[in-house]
């Protein structure tokens, strides 16, 4: 059930007429009680047999929170370190045992069969782990941050298990933080009218970026990646090039609208994007794409690793950038191609790390005539060529394939081809204009708050253009999100 | 060392780190007060205060400051 599919509008119109049913409305409990009860249901739906397990986690760290917490209150640090280390050994093991066991295993049958011994090795039939990334590092960053005094524990069950399992984001992120969230689940929420229609914008933009831009883009790039012996070497680099608008247009869409459905139900949800096109180099780039994710490695991961090499400066840095960003490439999967992935950018940060750059976060200015300056535009369009080049890893099947890949573009043929239609072009434009023009905005379609309320005319107008181009326009085979597999 | 000692060397080492000569720390001053205060210079932070005062923090220390007055409690129980 994907967010932009018939069935889900027909969910969604169910748990919004009970959720505001007078009655419950009035009440955070019952709210969160029946969350709760169709946040199961829609996981159930499309991963039924990963619902014990959800549960059982779920049961499993809201103890462990309770108990950092009482150990910590006596100061006892010692048992209460215990209890957060038994929480992340949990969630790296879930993650391990879903995303990672077929791949260690294929790996070391591989390496046997290579030195001659001869081993057949039958994969396990694992479950597909919808939402297993997800919910696992809400679930890690529950117990870190109780044991680290930043948040309390939540009031009750109910609030932690609804918090893990909120349908609007357990299937894809944003990856929410329980001090920012939790206190959410604490009053009910009456009907505001300006949100949901802040949430209906939202939800709007969202499926034209995915329906009209990404999924249009990615005939071309899934062409690419899957069949590149048989394309022209123009074809290949037009992929290249298409590629981090499909990518971002595709996720930054189902982002949009999980975080539009959230706001119709009252509440805000941690942002992932921040216009990443306008990224004039990697680091950059990774401080504006999947924030959440990002944010949640730099506070577990990167901060703890950084404080340890404290004492070798830059170097230190370069270390813990490096594992850093081969954590999040193989947080995506089992595939060498994700290492790999983190390795070429950890490389791309060599220059910034040494030069003294990183972390000097430089505003964007603009110049009179309101566009970006020279310098910044073509840093800009260097960095979205770098990105594109990282996705001919990213979504490999083996290295080997990505560096025939590249091999292919020096020896295939400069046949001419328009790969994509003059339509897609001129929203691909329309996209990378507004993501200019509205930069200092959360999506492009969010009205500005002086408009709140008072819906003009204009705005109307705009809003039935788009639906019209999605109607128009749109692709509506069984298209997935990139990031549903993740 | 008083209190209010460490806040003036404090307040001298964020203004060279963080680049920033309108600092002015106060106990309830958090990273989200001041714009050049991030997860990085944070780590640059850190290895001059240790060095300014001669003392090593613990990362279980550091990582459950919630504010500056939580950093100068653990610089003043040495």
């Amino acid at each position: 059930m994907v967010v932009n599919s018939f069935s889900f509008l027909l969910f969604f119109i169910v748990v919004f007429t009970v959720y505001y049913m007078p009655g419950i409305r009035q009440h955070a409990v019952r709210q969160n009680a029946w969350l709760l009860l169709t946040s199961y249901f829609f996981y159930s739906f499309v991963a039924w047999k990963m619902l014990p397990i959800l549960l059982g986690v779920t049961i499993v760290f809201y103890w462990l929170g309770a108990q950092i917490k009482k150990e910590m209150d006596i100061n006892n640090r010692k048992k209460a370190s215990r209890y957060m280390r038994i929480g992340i050994v949990i969630g790296i093991g879930l993650l391990l045992y879903f995303k990672y066991l077929n791949f260690f295993a294929e790996s070391v049958a591989s390496l046997f069969n290579q030195i001659g011994l001869s081993v057949s090795w039958s994969t396990l039939n694992i479950i597909l782990p919808v939402g297993v990334s997800f919910f696992t590092f809400k679930l890690i960053s529950y117990v870190v941050e109780i044991k680290r005094k930043k948040t309390a524990p939540a009031e009750n069950f109910l609030e932690f298990a609804t918090y893990i399992s909120f349908f609007p984001t357990i299937s894809s992120g944003p990856i929410d933080r329980p001090n920012t969230f939790l206190v959410q689940l604490r009053n009910a929420h009456l009907f505001d009218y300006s949100k949901a229609f802040d949430g209906c914008q939202q939800i709007l933009w969202g499926i034209f970026t995915k329906v009209v831009i990404a999924d249009n883009l990615a005939s071309v790039t899934s062409i690419a990646w899957s069949d590149y012996q048989d394309q022209s070497s123009t074809f290949l680099i037009f992929a290249i090039l298409l590629s981090p608008i499909q990518v971002y247009a595709d996720f930054d869409g189902y982002t949009n609208m999980a975080i539009g459905v959230g706001k119709i139900l009252g509440f805000d949800i941690t942002k992932n994007f921040d216009h990443p096109l306008l990224a004039r180099n990697v680091s950059e780039y990774w401080n504006r794409w999947h924030i959440s994710l990002t944010s949640w490695i730099t506070d577990y991961v990167f901060t703890p690793l950084c404080l340890k090499f404290r004492d070798y400066a830059y170097h230190g840095i370069m270390m813990a950038i490096t594992a850093n960003l081969i954590l999040i490439g193989l947080w995506h999967g089992a595939n060498w191609t994700y290492a790999v992935f983190g390795i070429f950018h950890s490389i791309l940060f060599i220059p910034i790390i040494y030069s003294g750059e990183l972390g000097k976060n430089r505003k964007i200015k603009e110049n009179k005539y309101g566009l970006p300056l020279v310098k910044d535009f073509f840093r800009m369009i260097l960095t979205y060529i770098i990105i594109g080049i990282g996705h001919i890893i990213f979504f490999a099947k083996d290295t080997y394939s990505a560096f025939e890949y590249i091999h292919h573009i020096f020896t295939g043929s400069w046949e001419f081809v328009r790969p994509i239609g003059f339509s897609t072009i001129a929203f691909m434009l329309l996209l990378i204009v507004l993501e200019w023009t509205t930069r200092k905005k959360e999506y492009a379609l969010q009205i500005h708050k002086r408009f709140t309320g008072k819906r003009t005319w204009m705005m109307l107008a705009i809003d039935y253009l788009i639906i019209a181009a999605i109607i128009w326009f749109g692709t509506f085979e069984n298209s997935q999100f990139i990031y549903f597999q993740f | 060392m008083e209190r209010n000692e460490i806040y003036d060397k404090l307040n001298e080492i964020f203004r060279d780190i963080l680049d920033n000569d309108e600092i002015e720390l106060q106990d309830e001053t958090t990273a989200n007060d001041i714009e050049e205060w991030t997860s990085l210079t944070h780590i640059q932070l850190i290895v001059e205060i240790e060095k300014a005062f001669n003392l090593r923090f613990t990362s279980e220390e550091i990582l459950e400051w919630k504010n500056v007055g939580e950093m100068v409690d653990s610089i003043l129980a040495r």
